[in-house]
This record gives C-alpha cells, sequence and structure tokens, in this order.
C-alpha cells in the first residue's frame, strides 16, 4: 500500500519536472520582483514608496516632476498664477485628460480628489497643512484657497496623495467611506495604467488604460512580483523571470555587476540616515558634548566601509540634489583631539549614553558598533539597544532615548521638507524634530522661510538657518544612501528621478528583444 | 458514544481556548510599545492627523470597549478589518490560509510516504546499509537549516538545471483558479484545466520537499526507534516462533504498535510546519500565512495578528482532537477506557 502511492507520487513528479523550466516574459511584458506587497493603492491613505509605484502609474497630477529632476512641469494643469497675497492659487486644466472609464478630468474631478483627501485626513494630506477649500470656477478652472502663504505648494501638487481621482468611485462607496475599501485594491485614474488584478502577496497586474491622453506606452502590461527574499529575486533576474528587482543590498549589487545581462542602477537618492540626540536629556543638553560626539564619528569609515562606497556623506540638513543644499557648508569631520577638548571644556566625563536602534535598516546596526567603537575613543561608553522597529518609533516620537538612528526622505521637493520638520519646535517628537531641538533664531527663519514664495530668498534663509543649526549638532549627519536596484540591460527608457523611489515612469520604458 | 465523549467536551474546550487566546493576544497586542495609528498614518505625521486616525479605527475608544467589541464580532464570526491592507480579516486569511495549508498537508503527507518505510526498513536491516543511509538522511533533515536548504534547492533545479519554477504558485501565463477550496491542485482540475494543474505541481515539488525533508528526519528517527523496541517485545518472538511470514509479522504485528507513539509526533509536525513555512514561504514567495503575519506583526496591525492567532488556537484544538481519535483507532485498549 505505501509503496505503490510512493512510486504514484514520484511519477508525478517526475512527469511535472520533464516540462521545461523557465521562459523569459515577451517584450511588451515587464516583470518587477519586490520584496512586499504594497499596502494599498489609494492615494489618500496609501504612504508608502511601494504603494507610489501604482500610484504613479495609474493616477496623473495637476504637476509632474520634470525629468530626472525636482522641478515640477505641468501634467494635467496647463498654467497656474497665484495672486499678490500668496493665498490664492489658480489653476487652468488642460484638454483631453480622460479617467479609465472615458469621463474627461475637470475642474469637479480635481475639487473631489482633494476634498476626500482632506476629509480622510490619514497621512498624505500633512503634504496641505494649509489648504482650506477647492474651489470650481469653470469646467477647467479650480482655484485653492491658503490660510497662509506656504511656499512649497505647487512642490505639493506633485506628491502622490495629490493624485486626481475619478469622482464616480463613490459608487463603490460602503459605509460612507468614500471608497477607500474599493480603492485599497483598484485603480480610477487618467494616468497610463490600471490595475487588472491583485493576487495578494503573490502579484498585481497593471493593463494600459485605453483612454489615456498620451502616446500609448510599449509596454502592455506591468507584473509586479511579490519576492520576499533577497536571493530569490536575484536569482529571478538573472534566470530572465524578472526584468527589475529592487531592495539590493549593497554587496550583492557588487556580485550582479558582473553579470553581462544585468545592468545596476545605482543613483544618488534624497533619502538620508542619521541619528537624532536627545537635546533634552543631559548631558547632550550641553551643545559642547553634541559636537564632541560629531567630531568624534568615523564618516569616511561609515562610507566606505559599512556602505560600500555606495553613499556620500551629508552635509548640513539638506541633501545634495535639493536645492538649498549647501556644498560649501560647515560639516564635522573626525577629529579626536578636537573632540576631547570639548568634552574637557564641557566639564563632562564618566558619560555614558545608549544607542537605541531597530533592524529596519540594515546599516543601523553596524553604524552603533562603529560609534560605540568611537565614543570610547574619547572616554565615552556607548550602550547598544535593540529593540523592535515600531517600539524604536514610539520611543523616539517620546524623546525616550539618547541617540537613535533615522531615516528620512522628503515627500515633496523643497527644503521644508528637511529644514521645518527638523528643526521647528512645533514638530517635536514623530512629526520630525526627533531631537527636540530648540534655537529660535533657527525657528525664525525656518518659519519665515517657509512663509514666502520668492525662492532666491527663501534659499538665503534657509542656508543661515543650516548653518545655523549644524554648528548646534542637533543629530549627527551621517549619509546620504544610493539608491539601488537592478534591472536586465534589455529593459530602456527608465529615468531616475531622487523624488520618486520606487517609481517607474513604465509609459516610457520598453523592452529589446 | 465513546466518540461523541471525546468530541464533545473538546468543543466546549475550544470556546474556552479562543476566548483564552482572544484575552491573551489582545493585552500582549496593547502593550507592545508602538502606536499602530503612527504607523498607517507615518512616521511624522501630524498629532492631528494621528487623532483623527485613531478614531477612524476605534483605537481612541477605552481598552476594554475595544475588547468588547472585538468579542462581540468574534462571535459574529467577523475577524475586523486589517489596519494594513483595508482588507477584512477573515477574507485575508481566507486567502493565505489555504496556500499554506496545501504546501503544509502535501509536505507532511510526504514526509510521511518517505519517512516510516525508511524508518521501518532501517530498523530491520539495523547497522546495514539501508539503515546508514536513513540514518544520514534523517540527520540532515533535522540538522540542516530550512532557510539554506531551500536556498541551495532553488539554485540547483533553478537556477543551474532549470528544471522547475522557484516561486510562487502557479507559471505567470495561468490566472489562478476560482477558489473552491482554495487548493490549486484541487481547484484547476475542477476547472478542468491540466495545464494549469501541471503548472501547480511543478511549483510545489521544491517548497514542500523543503518543507518535508525537516520533518522527515524526525519521523524516520521515530519510526526506526520504536520499531526496535516493538521488535524485541515477546509477542514479536512468538509470532517468529509460531512460523508467521516475516511479513506478515512486520507490517500486521509491529508497525501497527510502533506507529502508535508516532502520532503524538504527527501532530507535532503538524504544528511545526506553520513554523516552517514562514521560513519556505518567504524563500519560495509563496503567497500563504507565514508572510501576511510577519507582515503584519511588522506592522503593528492588530486585528490581523489576533485573527490569524484565533484561528490558528482553533486549528491547535482540532489537531489535538484528531490525534486523539487516531490514537482510538490505532489502540483497540484506549477505545475501551474512553
Amino acid at each position: 500500500m505505501v509503496f505503490s502511492s510512493w512510486k504514484k507520487v514520484g511519477l508525478a513528479l517526475l512527469l511535472a519536472a520533464s516540462v521545461s523550466g523557465s521562459a523569459m516574459a515577451a517584450t511588451d511584458v515587464l516583470v518587477l520582483a519586490r520584496a512586499e506587497d504594497p499596502p494599498t493603492a489609494d492615494p489618500g491613505v496609501e504612504i508608502s514608496n511601494s504603494g507610489y509605484t501604482l500610484i504613479y502609474a495609474a493616477y496623473e497630477h495637476l504637476v509632474a516632476y520634470k525629468g530626472g529632476t525636482t522641478e515640477v512641469e505641468p501634467e494635467l494643469a496647463e498654467s497656474w498664477s497665484v495672486d499678490a497675497t500668496n493665498l490664492v492659487w489658480t489653476i487652468k486644466l488642460a484638454a483631453g485628460h480622460k479617467f479609465d472609464d472615458g469621463s474627461p478630468v475637470d475642474a469637479a474631478a480635481v475639487k473631489f480628489s482633494f476634498d476626500r483627501l482632506l476629509k480622510l485626513k490619514a497621512g498624505p494630506s500633512d503634504s496641505f497643512p494649509v489648504l482650506q477649500e477647492v474651489q470650481v470656477i469653470d469646467p477647467m478652472t479650480v482655484k485653492f484657497i491658503l490660510s497662509a502663504p506656504f511656499a512649497p505648494f505647487l512642490s505639493t501638487l506633485a506628491v502622490s496623495g495629490a493624485a486626481i481621482v475619478n469622482p464616480k468611485v463613490m459608487e463603490h462607496e460602503v459605509d460612507a467611506d468614500m471608497a477607500k475599501a474599493w480603492l485599497a485594491e483598484h485603480t480610477a485614474g487618467s494616468g497610463p495604467y490600471k490595475i487588472a488584478s491583485w493576487e495578494r502577496n503573490q502579484s498585481i497586474v497593471l493593463d494600459r488604460n485605453t483612454h489615456f491622453s498620451g502616446p500609448a506606452p510599449s509596454l502592455r502590461q506591468v507584473i509586479i512580483r511579490v519576492m520576499g527574499e533577497v536571493s530569490a529575486r536575484r536569482l529571478q533576474l538573472v534566470n530572465g523571470d524578472a526584468d527589475i528587482i529592487e531592495q539590493v543590498p549593497v554587496d550583492q549589487a557588487e556580485a550582479l555587476k558582473k553579470e553581462p545581462a544585468i545592468v545596476v542602477e545605482s543613483n544618488p537618492s534624497l533619502y538620508v540616515s542619521y541619528v537624532y540626540l536627545n537635546n533634552k536629556r543631559p548631558p547632550l543638553d550641553d551643545v559642547r558634548v553634541r559636537q564632541a560626539i560629531a567630531y568624534a564619528v568615523d564618516y569616511k569609515g561609515i562610507v566606505d566601509g559599512i556602505m560600500q562606497g555606495q553613499a556620500e556623506q551629508m552635509r548640513g540638513a539638506v541633501p545634495d540634489g535639493m536645492w538649498g543644499h549647501d556644498p560649501s557648508g560647515f560639516q564635522y569631520s573626525y577629529d579626536i583631539e578636537k573632540a576631547k577638548s570639548l568634552l574637557k571644556e564641557a566639564g563632562q566625563s564618566n558619560i555614558h549614553l545608549t544607542y537605541t536602534f531597530s533592524q529596519a535598516d540594515t546599516s543601523w546596526e553596524p553604524v552603533g558598533l562603529a560609534l560605540q567603537a568611537s565614543l570610547a575613543e574619547i572616554g565615552i561608553k556607548l550602550d547598544l539597544q535593540a529593540v523592535a522597529d515600531t517600539t524604536k518609533r514610539e520611543m523616539a516620537a517620546k524623546g525616550n532615548y539618547d541617540l537613535a538612528p533615522g531615516a528620512w526622505t522628503p515627500d515633496f521637493a523643497d527644503p521644508y521638507m528637511f529644514m521645518n520638520y527638523w528643526f521647528d519646535p512645533a514638530r517635536m517628537g514623530g512629526p520630525g524634530n526627533r531631537a527636540f531641538y530648540d534655537n529660535a533664531k533657527v525657528t525664525d527663519l525656518v518659519r519665515e522661510a517657509a512663509s514666502i514664495v520668492d525662492q532666491p530668498k527663501r534659499e538665503k534663509l534657509y542656508l543661515e538657518a543650516q548653518t545655523l543649526s549644524t554648528q548646534d549638532a542637533p543629530y549627527l549627519y551621517l549619509i546620504q544612501k544610493n539608491d539601488i536596484f537592478a534591472r536586465r540591460a534589455a529593459v530602456e527608457g527608465y529615468v531616475y528621478n531622487p523624488m520618486l523611489i520606487q517609481v517607474y515612469n513604465f509609459a516610457k520604458m520598453s523592452k529589446k528583444d | 458514544m465513546t466518540i461523541a465523549r471525546i468530541i464533545v467536551p473538546r468543543f466546549i474546550l475550544l470556546f474556552f481556548v479562543v476566548f483564552g487566546v482572544a484575552i491573551i493576544t489582545f493585552t500582549i497586542s496593547h502593550l507592545i510599545p508602538g502606536d499602530p495609528a503612527r504607523m498607517i498614518a507615518g512616521d511624522r505625521a501630524s498629532a492631528e492627523t494621528l487623532e483623527n486616525v485613531r478614531r477612524d479605527l476605534g483605537l481612541d475608544r477605552p481598552v476594554t470597549d475595544q475588547f468588547v467589541i472585538y468579542v462581540r464580532n468574534l462571535v459574529h464570526g467577523d475577524l475586523g478589518t486589517s489596519l494594513r491592507t483595508r482588507r477584512p480579516v477573515a477574507a485575508d486569511i481566507a486567502t493565505f490560509l489555504p496556500a499554506t495549508l496545501e504546501l503544509g498537508c502535501i509536505s507532511l503527507l510526504l514526509a510521511v510516504l518517505i519517512g516510516v518505510p525508511l524508518g521501518v526498513f532501517s530498523a530491520i536491516y539495523k547497522d546495514g546499509p539501508i539503515d546508514q543511509i536513513a540514518r544520514t538522511i534523517s540527520v540532515c533533515g533535522i540538522s540542516m537549516p530550512v532557510f539554506w536548504f531551500g536556498m541551495v534547492v532553488i539554485l540547483l533545479f533553478y537556477a543551474k538545471l532549470q528544471i522547475l519554477p522557484g516561486s510562487g504558485r502557479l507559471a505567470m501565463e495561468f490566472v489562478s483558479p476560482q477558489r473552491v477550496t482554495g487548493f490549486f491542485l484541487i481547484d484547476t482540475l475542477l476547472e478542468g484545466r491540466f495545464d494549469a494543474f501541471l503548472s501547480a505541481v511543478r511549483h510545489l515539488i521544491l517548497p514542500t520537499f523543503v518543507l518535508a525533508f525537516a520533518n522527515l528526519g524526525v519521523i524516520t528517527r521515530q519510526i526506526r526507534a520504536s520499531m526496535l523496541d516493538v521488535l524485541q517485545e515477546d509477542y514479536i518472538r512468538t509470532a517468529r516462533a509460531s512460523g508467521l511470514r516475516r511479513r506478515a509479522i512486520i507490517f500486521n504485528h509491529a508497525l501497527r504498535n510502533a506507529l502508535i507513539p508516532s502520532i503524538t509526533l504527527l501532530g507535532l509536525a503538524m504544528g511545526d510546519l506553520l513554523y516552517g513555512a514562514v521560513l519556505t514561504e518567504t524563500i519560495f514567495a509563496w503567497p500563504g500565512m507565514g508572510t501576511y503575519v510577519v507582515t503584519s506583526i511588522q506592522t503593528l496591525d492588530f486585528p490581523a495578528i489576533m485573527g490569524f492567532t484565533v484561528v490558528a488556537s482553533i486549528g491547535y484544538v482540532l489537531i489535538n482532537l484528531l490525534i486523539d481519535l487516531a490514537y482510538m483507532l490505532a489502540d483497540p485498549q484506549i477505545r475501551e477506557v474512553g
């Protein structure tokens, strides 16, 4: 009995194995393999880059980032103007854009989308802190009324949450949820693609939106496959079952570079990794102690050793690649003698601190070890405390730590995303000022810079605030990381934009034979 | 009558177990430092947004109210809505559980079909070449990390030989079958799509083999040990002396008795499968419960974590019940006493 069924299983296995192995996808189908399933595809709710991949493929925005830059250009908008008070923005819509059901994108749809975003107030709406009202002037004109001047306004219109949604989604509303349940897994935009099917934790298929106003995309279909293990993703890429793979660690990137059919895309990103110093806790409330620590860090060692060169040292809060970055700004360097004398000046000895980290970023543990070694040289004992990521976030938000590593990426392309979040005492804790930093002069400068529209003037204010804050050393500015992913060389037309990590310009991409 | 006497108390017990598990998971979920609202609205959400999200999810209510609501919904079979995916947790579990069960059941079957004969022959031909091979296999199975073994197997069969797929449940050209049982092997056949069925089989080979291998070692070792014990019993000697055929002695007398201690082991193995499945599912990108639970824990998705725990506890109670019933069938002595 036992043996005969065993034989049957064996036969079935052999039979199945005899059918040939992997088959490459057709040239009009692109397969993207990534580590996790996007939580939702709802622009009003979604805050992860993994969800942005879907949102930017399926929706258009009033404005979009121009090529690989952080400047915006018109997309659904044709033109815009702002009144003298900087409070009223009038936007004219371009004709010819259609949602995936064929209905036109008009002023009512724009109003609907922003009303929905503000009503949901679920995270993405935080990019519009002073948006009071959206008015329909005529079918192709809308007015945005702000309660206070907000310099980055135009830039915020390009964020994922500002996607223009077809008002007809309300047909799918249940329990007054503004169609949240439906939009979590479906799309209703005027972008080049729409979600055709979504099998959770397995794959998402994007099909062409036949009503898309631009030129028909060369890729008929985009398939996003969920594959948790990085080695598995790598094998899929090498075998040709995947065309793009994401979240490639630096060591794997080095190995992939040797494959002739693979291109490793490593581009400077706006993703920074830094360490919060708790400015409220002694002895870190003494600026000299913070400066001493900043001088004791081996920045080059972190860039070369831990990041294997796939990063650069930060210089000030605003990263390289965004306006407001100060290439000649003051930057701490490894100087043990200076660090020691600062500590002596502060009259501090026997300092014992804790570095609270999680595994959310693989570099945080080695960075902690490097800091531990560096600080030992100036007589500071650093304990490493590993906690779950949710715990670490909560502890940082509540100021319940000495040193804690953090990562930051901007939502929209404006120095506001760094300066006003990191240094304004009104955002202490979770919202951004995680060092609990408070310098009245800096506060005035960043608030003023946010309220005027004149960019050269704003830049001047931000540069001054940056110099002052860097000297106060509220954070340790460590690294600005490269964004790494790998694609098959046959994939063409990809344009990297530092604002759009994990977002691809699928409509303009193609595949060679 | 006796079967009913075993089953009825178990179902009463089941109620208490589920209720207890619900209390414990609920308490632990709320004691873990971390704010689910922050996980959903984003780290840098403003205080106002956080408040709004909390209200939206009912997290602003007193903890006792939250628990009452949870239990009330649970009684109606409603496991709540996942904070992360905004889908009903019951729907998520219905999506992912069959994939894990399909993987787990076939692995267990494979482990038993290979492990039991291997253990038997290993005992019969003790210290012979078959025994040596069987012991090597079982030591490898027990000690080899699932993760590592999975990678080796993918490297060999998918990357080098290219004869088997290395991830997923079905080749990309196939549409997933309409959900009837959730088992692709059955559902594809119900739709009469033999090519899709074959693809599902091919996708199952590597992950089930890897998952089976770990259990195979334990089963082989257990069967071998109890077979050796049984073969030394007096009644076997008596049977031999009375001239019964060797085959009949081994299969009718020895194996039957050797299997009884293994029933408990099978129950444990079923529990292990879920744990092993987390790793196997990650390596083979298998869309099952493993990945779902891990992501839910990482994002503090309380309803998802609790829904899973409740379903798993029901599963454990049922497995235990099955084991007891199996004992009854296998051992007449227990039947009489029970």
